[in-house]
Protein backbone atom coordinates (compact mmCIF):
# COMPACT_ATOMS: atom_id res chain seq x y z
CA UNK A 1 0.00 0.00 0.00
CA UNK A 2 1.23 3.32 -1.02
CA UNK A 3 1.94 5.53 1.96
CA UNK A 4 1.61 8.91 0.00
CA UNK A 5 -0.92 11.00 -1.72
CA UNK A 6 -1.34 10.17 -5.39
CA UNK A 7 -3.46 12.21 -8.10
CA UNK A 8 -4.76 8.85 -10.04
CA UNK A 9 -8.11 7.93 -11.57
CA UNK A 10 -7.73 4.34 -10.36
CA UNK A 11 -8.92 3.07 -6.93
CA UNK A 12 -11.35 1.03 -4.79
CA UNK A 13 -13.30 2.06 -2.25
CA UNK A 14 -14.67 0.27 0.67
CA UNK A 15 -16.05 -2.18 -0.92
CA UNK A 16 -14.84 -4.69 -3.63
CA UNK A 17 -17.48 -3.38 -5.99
CA UNK A 18 -16.68 -0.06 -5.46
CA UNK A 19 -13.72 0.33 -8.35
CA UNK A 20 -13.10 3.00 -10.19
CA UNK A 21 -11.16 2.88 -13.38
CA UNK A 22 -12.04 6.04 -15.65
CA UNK A 23 -12.55 9.94 -15.08
CA UNK A 24 -15.83 9.65 -15.07
CA UNK A 25 -16.15 7.26 -12.66
CA UNK A 26 -13.87 8.92 -10.26
CA UNK A 27 -15.70 12.46 -10.43
CA UNK A 28 -18.83 10.48 -9.13
CA UNK A 29 -16.99 8.81 -6.85
CA UNK A 30 -15.97 11.72 -5.41
CA UNK A 31 -19.32 13.63 -5.75
CA UNK A 32 -20.60 10.34 -3.86
CA UNK A 33 -18.25 11.16 -0.86
CA UNK A 34 -18.09 14.61 -0.47
CA UNK A 35 -22.04 14.01 0.15
CA UNK A 36 -21.07 11.45 2.19
CA UNK A 37 -19.35 14.14 4.23
CA UNK A 38 -22.25 16.35 4.28
CA UNK A 39 -24.35 13.87 5.91
CA UNK A 40 -21.55 13.44 8.36
CA UNK A 41 -22.25 17.37 9.40
CA UNK A 42 -26.26 17.52 9.15
CA UNK A 43 -25.75 14.18 11.23
CA UNK A 44 -23.78 15.81 14.22
CA UNK A 45 -26.24 18.84 14.03
CA UNK A 46 -29.52 16.52 13.76
CA UNK A 47 -28.04 15.12 16.90
CA UNK A 48 -27.86 18.50 18.67
CA UNK A 49 -31.52 19.60 17.92
CA UNK A 50 -32.76 16.34 18.99
CA UNK A 51 -30.43 16.72 22.62
CA UNK A 52 -32.46 19.84 22.91
CA UNK A 53 -35.62 18.78 22.29
CA UNK A 54 -35.00 15.98 24.90
CA UNK A 55 -33.73 18.14 27.23
CA UNK A 56 -36.68 20.63 26.91
CA UNK A 57 -38.92 17.59 27.28
CA UNK A 58 -37.33 17.48 30.72
CA UNK A 59 -37.27 21.46 31.04
CA UNK A 60 -34.07 21.30 31.79
CA UNK A 61 -32.38 24.49 30.99
CA UNK A 62 -29.79 23.68 28.42
CA UNK A 63 -26.69 26.01 28.10
CA UNK A 64 -27.78 28.10 25.17
CA UNK A 65 -30.90 29.04 27.27
CA UNK A 66 -28.98 30.48 30.33
CA UNK A 67 -26.64 32.47 28.07
CA UNK A 68 -29.37 33.80 26.78
CA UNK A 69 -30.86 34.44 30.64
CA UNK A 70 -28.06 36.00 31.77
CA UNK A 71 -27.73 38.16 28.64
CA UNK A 72 -31.53 39.33 29.00
CA UNK A 73 -30.56 40.19 32.82
CA UNK A 74 -33.76 40.11 33.64
CA UNK A 75 -35.34 37.12 35.53
CA UNK A 76 -38.65 37.16 33.88
CA UNK A 77 -41.25 34.19 33.26
CA UNK A 78 -39.76 31.02 31.60
CA UNK A 79 -41.36 30.46 28.79
CA UNK A 80 -40.43 27.16 27.83
CA UNK A 81 -42.96 24.43 26.72
CA UNK A 82 -42.95 22.38 29.60
CA UNK A 83 -44.20 18.64 28.31
CA UNK A 84 -42.85 16.06 31.04
CA UNK A 85 -43.52 13.25 28.89
CA UNK A 86 -41.29 10.35 29.56
CA UNK A 87 -41.81 8.72 25.94
CA UNK A 88 -41.40 11.47 23.82
CA UNK A 89 -38.16 11.57 26.01
CA UNK A 90 -37.09 8.15 25.21
CA UNK A 91 -37.94 8.71 21.79
CA UNK A 92 -35.49 11.83 20.87
CA UNK A 93 -32.87 9.38 23.23
CA UNK A 94 -33.65 6.25 21.28
CA UNK A 95 -32.84 8.75 18.07
CA UNK A 96 -29.93 10.21 19.46
CA UNK A 97 -28.37 6.67 19.45
CA UNK A 98 -29.62 5.87 16.42
CA UNK A 99 -28.03 9.23 14.78
CA UNK A 100 -25.24 8.37 16.98
CA UNK A 101 -24.17 4.91 15.27
CA UNK A 102 -24.64 6.32 11.94
CA UNK A 103 -22.15 9.20 12.85
CA UNK A 104 -19.79 6.59 14.07
CA UNK A 105 -19.88 4.67 10.75
CA UNK A 106 -20.09 7.74 8.51
CA UNK A 107 -16.74 9.03 10.16
CA UNK A 108 -15.50 5.47 9.80
CA UNK A 109 -16.30 5.54 6.21
CA UNK A 110 -14.78 8.92 5.66
CA UNK A 111 -11.59 8.31 7.18
CA UNK A 112 -10.82 4.37 5.50
CA UNK A 113 -11.98 6.43 2.10
CA UNK A 114 -9.11 9.08 3.23
CA UNK A 115 -6.84 6.19 3.73
CA UNK A 116 -7.03 4.96 0.37
CA UNK A 117 -4.76 7.86 0.01
CA UNK A 118 -6.54 9.07 -3.64
CA UNK A 119 -5.81 13.12 -3.64
CA UNK A 120 -9.01 13.87 -5.42
CA UNK A 121 -11.13 11.69 -2.61
CA UNK A 122 -9.37 13.51 0.02
CA UNK A 123 -10.13 16.72 -1.71
CA UNK A 124 -13.74 15.19 -1.46
CA UNK A 125 -13.88 14.90 2.08
CA UNK A 126 -12.08 18.27 3.00
CA UNK A 127 -14.83 20.12 0.80
CA UNK A 128 -17.74 18.28 2.09
CA UNK A 129 -17.15 18.47 5.42
CA UNK A 130 -17.23 22.54 4.62
CA UNK A 131 -19.85 22.55 2.40
CA UNK A 132 -21.74 20.27 5.33
CA UNK A 133 -20.50 22.58 7.72
CA UNK A 134 -21.47 25.53 6.10
CA UNK A 135 -25.23 24.43 5.46
CA UNK A 136 -25.48 22.57 9.07
CA UNK A 137 -24.39 24.46 11.51
CA UNK A 138 -26.95 27.68 11.17
CA UNK A 139 -30.12 25.45 11.72
CA UNK A 140 -28.56 24.78 15.02
CA UNK A 141 -29.42 28.07 16.51
CA UNK A 142 -32.67 28.03 14.99
CA UNK A 143 -35.16 26.45 17.78
CA UNK B 1 9.39 -13.96 13.55
CA UNK B 2 11.15 -14.88 10.21
CA UNK B 3 8.97 -17.99 8.68
CA UNK B 4 10.67 -19.70 6.43
CA UNK B 5 8.70 -19.81 3.15
CA UNK B 6 9.16 -21.68 0.02
CA UNK B 7 9.29 -18.67 -2.22
CA UNK B 8 11.41 -17.97 -4.92
CA UNK B 9 13.50 -14.81 -3.81
CA UNK B 10 16.23 -15.60 -1.49
CA UNK B 11 16.34 -11.86 -0.39
CA UNK B 12 12.53 -11.91 0.96
CA UNK B 13 14.01 -12.25 5.09
CA UNK B 14 12.95 -9.31 5.89
CA UNK B 15 9.40 -10.12 5.34
CA UNK B 16 6.52 -10.30 8.09
CA UNK B 17 5.22 -13.65 8.92
CA UNK B 18 1.73 -12.69 8.29
CA UNK B 19 0.32 -13.74 4.28
CA UNK B 20 -2.14 -14.87 2.98
CA UNK B 21 -1.09 -18.59 1.74
CA UNK B 22 -3.14 -18.51 -1.55
CA UNK B 23 -0.38 -16.32 -3.44
CA UNK B 24 2.68 -17.80 -2.60
CA UNK B 25 4.59 -17.90 -6.13
CA UNK B 26 3.40 -14.86 -7.31
CA UNK B 27 6.18 -11.66 -6.79
CA UNK B 28 6.71 -10.35 -3.49
CA UNK B 29 5.00 -7.13 -5.03
CA UNK B 30 1.20 -8.96 -4.83
CA UNK B 31 2.41 -10.59 -1.14
CA UNK B 32 2.83 -6.75 -0.53
CA UNK B 33 -0.50 -5.66 -1.55
CA UNK B 34 -2.73 -8.43 -0.12
CA UNK B 35 -1.33 -8.51 3.35
CA UNK B 36 -3.74 -5.66 4.28
CA UNK B 37 -7.11 -5.63 2.93
CA UNK B 38 -8.81 -2.57 1.36
CA UNK B 39 -12.56 -3.32 1.34
CA UNK B 40 -14.72 -4.95 3.64
CA UNK B 41 -14.61 -8.52 4.38
CA UNK B 42 -16.34 -11.41 6.62
CA UNK B 43 -14.33 -13.89 7.78
CA UNK B 44 -12.38 -15.13 10.63
CA UNK B 45 -9.74 -17.05 9.31
CA UNK B 46 -6.11 -15.08 10.35
CA UNK B 47 -7.56 -12.35 11.59
CA UNK B 48 -4.81 -10.12 12.39
CA UNK B 49 -5.90 -7.39 15.99
CA UNK B 50 -3.39 -4.51 16.60
CA UNK B 51 -0.97 -7.00 18.33
CA UNK B 52 1.48 -9.10 17.08
CA UNK B 53 0.57 -12.26 18.86
CA UNK B 54 -2.93 -11.34 18.37
CA UNK B 55 -4.52 -13.40 15.49
CA UNK B 56 -8.04 -15.29 15.23
CA UNK B 57 -8.25 -18.17 13.56
CA UNK B 58 -11.49 -19.98 14.99
CA UNK B 59 -15.73 -18.44 15.32
CA UNK B 60 -15.42 -19.17 19.02
CA UNK B 61 -11.80 -16.26 18.98
CA UNK B 62 -13.63 -14.23 17.09
CA UNK B 63 -16.85 -14.08 19.00
CA UNK B 64 -14.56 -13.38 21.50
CA UNK B 65 -13.08 -10.57 20.34
CA UNK B 66 -16.19 -9.30 19.11
CA UNK B 67 -17.28 -9.37 23.06
CA UNK B 68 -13.79 -7.50 23.59
CA UNK B 69 -14.43 -4.52 21.02
CA UNK B 70 -17.97 -4.11 21.80
CA UNK B 71 -16.95 -3.63 25.56
CA UNK B 72 -13.98 -1.18 24.72
CA UNK B 73 -16.52 0.50 22.37
CA UNK B 74 -19.04 0.91 25.14
CA UNK B 75 -16.09 1.68 27.57
CA UNK B 76 -15.20 4.66 25.15
CA UNK B 77 -18.23 6.06 25.09
CA UNK B 78 -18.32 6.15 29.41
CA UNK B 79 -15.78 7.35 29.55
CA UNK B 80 -16.49 10.21 27.19
CA UNK B 81 -19.18 11.18 29.80
CA UNK B 82 -17.58 10.89 32.77
CA UNK B 83 -14.93 13.07 31.29
CA UNK B 84 -17.80 16.11 30.84
CA UNK B 85 -19.27 15.20 34.06
CA UNK B 86 -15.74 15.80 35.87
CA UNK B 87 -15.36 18.98 33.88
CA UNK B 88 -18.42 20.35 34.76
CA UNK B 89 -18.51 19.42 38.50
CA UNK B 90 -14.61 21.01 39.20
CA UNK B 91 -15.40 24.37 37.23
CA UNK B 92 -13.80 26.84 39.64
CA UNK B 93 -13.75 30.21 38.50
CA UNK B 94 -15.33 32.41 36.79
CA UNK B 95 -13.51 34.99 35.06
CA UNK B 96 -15.55 38.33 33.51
CA UNK B 97 -13.28 40.21 31.30
CA UNK B 98 -14.62 43.65 29.96
CA UNK B 99 -13.58 45.92 27.24
CA UNK B 100 -14.65 49.27 25.74
CA UNK B 101 -15.75 48.56 22.00
CA UNK B 102 -17.30 51.58 19.81
CA UNK B 103 -20.62 51.58 19.44
CA UNK B 104 -22.85 52.39 17.33
CA UNK B 105 -23.24 56.35 16.84
CA UNK B 106 -19.55 56.69 18.46
CA UNK B 107 -20.36 55.94 22.26
CA UNK B 108 -18.37 53.67 23.74
CA UNK B 109 -20.01 50.15 24.94
CA UNK B 110 -18.28 47.70 27.37
CA UNK B 111 -18.47 44.16 26.24
CA UNK B 112 -18.25 41.36 28.65
CA UNK B 113 -16.88 37.80 28.38
CA UNK B 114 -17.53 35.18 30.81
CA UNK B 115 -14.88 32.77 30.81
CA UNK B 116 -14.94 29.58 33.15
CA UNK B 117 -11.40 27.90 33.89
CA UNK B 118 -9.52 25.56 35.67
CA UNK B 119 -6.38 25.89 37.83
CA UNK B 120 -3.42 24.25 36.04
CA UNK B 121 -2.14 22.06 38.81
CA UNK B 122 -5.28 21.43 40.35
CA UNK B 123 -6.08 17.97 40.93
CA UNK B 124 -8.98 18.09 38.68
CA UNK B 125 -7.27 18.82 35.88
CA UNK B 126 -4.49 16.16 36.03
CA UNK B 127 -7.27 14.17 36.40
CA UNK B 128 -8.97 14.96 33.15
CA UNK B 129 -5.26 14.68 31.75
CA UNK B 130 -4.81 11.62 32.18
CA UNK B 131 -8.47 10.53 31.11
CA UNK B 132 -7.58 12.66 27.91
CA UNK B 133 -4.60 10.20 27.09
CA UNK B 134 -6.66 7.20 27.64
CA UNK B 135 -9.15 8.37 25.67
CA UNK B 136 -7.10 9.50 23.03
CA UNK B 137 -5.35 5.52 22.90
CA UNK B 138 -8.90 3.63 23.20
CA UNK B 139 -9.74 6.09 20.03
CA UNK B 140 -6.79 5.52 17.90
CA UNK B 141 -7.19 1.60 19.40
CA UNK B 142 -10.94 1.44 17.80
CA UNK B 143 -9.95 3.04 14.65
CA UNK B 144 -7.18 0.45 13.89
CA UNK B 145 -9.76 -2.09 14.99
CA UNK B 146 -11.93 -0.70 12.24
CA UNK B 147 -8.66 -0.50 10.12
CA UNK B 148 -9.22 -3.95 9.93
CA UNK B 149 -12.08 -3.85 7.34
CA UNK B 150 -13.21 -6.85 8.84
CA UNK B 151 -16.97 -7.45 9.33
CA UNK B 152 -17.54 -8.58 12.09
CA UNK B 153 -14.85 -6.37 14.41
CA UNK B 154 -16.41 -2.97 12.63
CA UNK B 155 -19.83 -4.39 13.39
CA UNK B 156 -18.96 -4.49 16.93
CA UNK B 157 -17.21 -1.04 17.53
CA UNK B 158 -20.61 0.41 16.15
CA UNK B 159 -23.24 -1.81 18.10
CA UNK B 160 -20.38 -0.91 21.15
CA UNK B 161 -20.42 2.58 20.27
CA UNK B 162 -24.24 2.64 19.84
CA UNK B 163 -24.88 0.86 23.12
CA UNK B 164 -22.51 2.58 24.88
CA UNK B 165 -24.47 6.06 23.65
CA UNK B 166 -27.53 4.88 24.60
CA UNK B 167 -26.90 3.79 28.51
CA UNK B 168 -24.36 6.67 29.50
CA UNK B 169 -25.55 9.75 27.09
CA UNK B 170 -28.89 9.95 29.21
CA UNK B 171 -27.75 12.94 31.34
CA UNK B 172 -25.71 14.93 28.68
CA UNK B 173 -25.92 18.34 29.15
CA UNK B 174 -23.47 20.04 27.03
CA UNK B 175 -25.73 20.37 23.67
CA UNK B 176 -22.69 20.82 21.05
CA UNK B 177 -19.32 20.24 21.07
CA UNK B 178 -18.02 21.62 17.97
CA UNK B 179 -14.37 20.18 18.42
CA UNK B 180 -15.48 16.64 18.08
CA UNK B 181 -14.71 15.20 15.31
CA UNK B 182 -14.37 11.32 14.88
CA UNK B 183 -15.03 11.31 18.37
Amino acid sequence: MAMHFIFSDEVVLLFDFWSVHSPTGMALSVLVILLLAVLYESIKVGKARLLHQALMNLSIPTSQQLIEEADQDSSSSDSLPVSRSPLRWFLCHFGQTLLHVAQVVVGYFMMLAVMSYNTWIFFGVVLGSGVGYYLAYPLLSMT
Amino acid sequence: MGMNMDMSGGDNSTMPPHHHPTTSSDHSHDHMMMMMPMTFYFGFKDVELLFSGLVINTAGEMAGAFVAVFLLAMFYEGLKIAREGLLRKSQVSIRYNSMPVPGPNGTILMETHKTVGQQMLSFPHLLQTVLHIIQVVISYFLMLIFMTYNGYLCIAVAAGAGTGYFLFSWKKAVVVDITEHCH
